[in-house]
């Protein structure tokens, strides 16, 4: 293995930040006191950082009220009726006002509890009927729970057929992966690799989901 | 009858002829021209200074960046239909070209839009396209491109570069800079690369990587399944690590076994961890059942 | 109401759908502001203008982004373009960082491993450490570390690249890392001055 100086260490110094953790840098922090000192001292920024996030911020009241009048002095606002607003559940407002990778995250943190209660030791006699099967039927309760999901702000559509064709056949792959992945967890349970690959086969897969998510409700 | 009677008629036998050969093809090209209304092409320049952005929103169609030497961004435009409208609007030194449709329930191949783009090598740009095609050559900013069945063609970039496609495939040609890719089915092609930060990764589809091996540089390379083919040149000089979990590795480097790490991943699976010359460079291969191979270059 | 729904009916002036838009989002947007001003007036202020500016434009909204991009790319520019005033001078995004270091390292800071910020780091100290950052290095520190936002996202908001957004945010750190150091060590002369004060008035 290579060493490498502090200069070499800084240089990558912003990728480390972002995750990659090359085995050269883990080894100049074991040796350099002061590479070290930097990298937690840039670690308690963030953390402090982020515990800003988690304060209650109130937004003042007036602030509508200062818009409201405006608004209406301006004549933005035109129709004072109440608008009548589509049939959608509590869940389907909810789903619809957040961004794409906040229901990116939604959908991996439903695929992840999905893979722990999978992962729990179970019947294995039964567990081999699942494998026998269509290999995507073992991901069928996680995906019916997702659709099912999907289903309850509308279906997705989107006006180019190309796209829509990639986006299912590329989501028929991703669960095929998964349930490859899934039943290779099982076998291995130790094996960290086919746990990173199933891990980034739920991330793919919510990611896909939240850009169907979005275009179809930009097709609506 | 006389001469002369005979010859007025042949006159005017022959001049009906020659309009009807005017007429009757012209009553064609108009008709055929009420049937298909002619493309709609527009030119806009727009003035920039150093490090523009330039935005491109596209749901359909091809998308073709130059670089040039002026410090201005030319969108050449083409519209398939009157039912989509293209947009290219200037805020300061940013750009934004868009597409979108003029009614509501347009047909596919009407709401394709073309784009031809010449902007400033140092421009940086940010790509999305649905389908068709992007070809970017001799942009040396960083961009980031997103498409979900359109291929990629990169050539000749410097910047740091972010690649996301769903099953659109991905070439890139003599680029440098930092590469990031990743897409689901997509094939991954990268030849003559001079870049020191490679991260590739697709599920179902294939990568090709031919290119240099920089002193410090970070080559990761993953799929799932599919073939993962890395060439290298007797000068390179890197530290190898590839794992095909279910599928194989076959290896033409004479490497000097690790021994001072432990790899926990050599459990399972087919593994390969080995120095090749110095070991400057970090190479890591990883398939879960696909093929790596790590080959000689021509 | 779905967002999708209100952006409809607002663009064609429905109060309800207006309202509707405001209470989805004016948490994160004062919240940004907030963060970059840390002035609760000011942070008022650019909120009310941000939401303004969006309802004034709203017809132009053709869905090319997501629609809180969109937002909190109005919002950034209206924090930034005060931020701008007050320092007096009309800069672009770019100048509105620090002049680019090669290294971005700690050029001085090598021998102070022995002062270590891990505990001196609290609220106060870095929320002055970030007030005294350049206009383009808070905006992106704040959406990335403080508020959560992803670089993706930052690349919308703050029109730049992806890699622009990383490469900010990392000399942002660095530089607070410097200001938090240098606050440190004035801290320590002064505890020290004080202490010399005592022990010579005590002689």
């Amino acid at each position: 293995m290579a060493t490498i100086t502090c200069k070499d260490f800084l240089d990558r110094l912003e990728s480390w930040m972002e995750g990659d953790l090359h085995s050269d840098s883990q080894a100049h922090l074991r040796n350099c006191p002061h590479c070290r000192s930097l990298v937690e001292d840039l670690k308690a920024i963030c953390g402090e950082a982020s515990n800003w996030r988690a304060d209650e911020i109130e937004v003042p009241p007036r602030i509508w009220t200062y818009l409201q009048s405006h608004l209406e002095q301006e004549g933005l606002i035109r129709e004072s009726r109440p608008a009548e607003t589509a049939k959608a559940t509590w869940f389907g407002e909810w789903f619809a006002a957040l961004p794409r990778p906040v229901l990116a995250g939604a959908y991996l943190t439903l695929l992840i509890t999905g893979a722990f209660t999978l992962s729990r030791p179970i019947n294995r006699h039964s567990n081999e009927d699942l494998w026998r099967a269509d290999s995507r039927d073992s991901t069928m309760p996680l995906r019916a729970q997702l659709i099912a999901e999907q289903n309850s702000f509308g279906s997705f559509n989107n006006a180019n057929p190309a796209v829509n064709a990639s986006l299912n056949q590329n989501l028929a792959i991703v669960d095929n992966y998964i349930a490859l992945c899934e039943k290779s967890v099982q076998e291995e349970p130790q094996n960290e690799v086919a746990r990173d690959y199933l891990y980034q086969a739920y991330q793919q897969k919510a990611d896909l989901l939240a850009q169907m998510t979005e275009r179809g409700e930009n097709n609506r | 009858m006389s001469p002369s009677h005979f010859v007025r008629k042949q006159f005017t036998w022959n001049a009906s002829r020659k309009a009807a050969a005017l007429v009757v093809p012209s009553l064609l090209i108009c008709g055929m021209a009420s049937a298909t209304p002619p493309p709609r092409r527009q030119e806009q320049h727009f003035k920039v200074e150093a490090h523009p952005v330039v935005t491109i929103h596209n749901p359909n169609g091809t998308i073709t960046v130059k670089a040039w030497t002026k410090a201005e961004v030319m969108v050449i435009s083409t519209r398939a239909s009157d039912y989509v409208e293209v947009d290219a609007e200037q805020m300061g030194n940013r750009v934004d070209v868009s597409t979108h449709a003029a009614a509501d329930n347009v047909a596919p191949d009407d709401m394709r839009a073309d784009y031809q783009i010449n902007v400033p090598e140092d421009a940086e740009l940010q790509i999305h396209d649905d389908s068709g095609e992007v070809n970017v050559a001799n942009v040396l900013g960083d961009m980031n491109v997103e498409t979900v069945a359109a291929g990629v063609d990169l050539e000749d970039s410097a910047g740091y570069v972010t690649i996301k496609t769903v099953g659109g495939s991905f070439q890139c040609t003599r680029c440098a800079g930092k590469l990031e890719i990743a897409s689901i089915s997509g094939n991954l092609r990268l030849t003559d690369i001079h870049s020191f930060h490679v991260h590739a990764q697709t599920s179902t589809g294939n990568i090709l990587f031919s290119g240099e091996f920089l002193p410090n540089g970070i080559y990761r390379l993953k799929n799932y399944s599919g073939v993962i083919e890395v060439r290298f040149s007797p000068a390179d000089s890197f530290d190898l690590s590839a794992t095909s979990l279910k599928g194989k590795v076959i290896n033409e480097a004479m490497l000097t076994p690790k021994s001072h790490q432990q790899h926990f991943y050599s459990r399972f699976g087919n593994s390969l961890f080995g120095t090749f010359n110095a070991g400057r460079a970090k190479v890591e291969l990883t398939s879960f059942d696909g093929t790596i191979n790590i080959l000689k270059r021509d | 109401m779905p967002e999708a729904e209100a952006i409809r009916l607002a663009q064609q002036g429905n109060a309800t759908a207006f309202e509707r838009l405001y209470r989805l989002h004016n948490r994160r947007v004062y919240s940004l502001c907030l963060r970059m001003v840390s002035n609760t007036a000011e942070a008022e202020d650019l909120t009310q203008e941000a939401f303004l500016q969006l309802f004034r434009k709203i017809a132009t909204f053709r869905g090319e982004s997501a629609f809180s991009t969109w937002l909190h790319r109005l919002a950034v520019n209206v924090v930034l373009m005060k931020l701008r005033k007050k320092s007096g001078t009309e800069t672009s995004l770019d100048e509105m960082t620090e002049p680019d270091e090669e290294s971005g390292g700690p050029r001085r800071d090598f021998g102070t491993a022995d002062l270590r910020l891990s505990g001196s780091i609290d609220r106060v100290n870095l929320q002055r450490a970030v007030e005294q950052l350049p206009p383009g290095y808070k905006a992106v520190f704040v959406l990335h570390d403080v508020q959560g936002y992803e670089h993706n996202e930052i690349a919308g908001i703050m029109q730049c690249s992806i890699g622009n957004s990383k490469s900010q945010l990392h000399k942002a750190r660095m530089r607070l890392r410097e200001l938090l150091h240098e606050a440190v060590r004035d801290k320590a002369r002064e505890d020290r001055k004080a202490a010399s004060a005592e022990s010579g008035s005590e002689d």
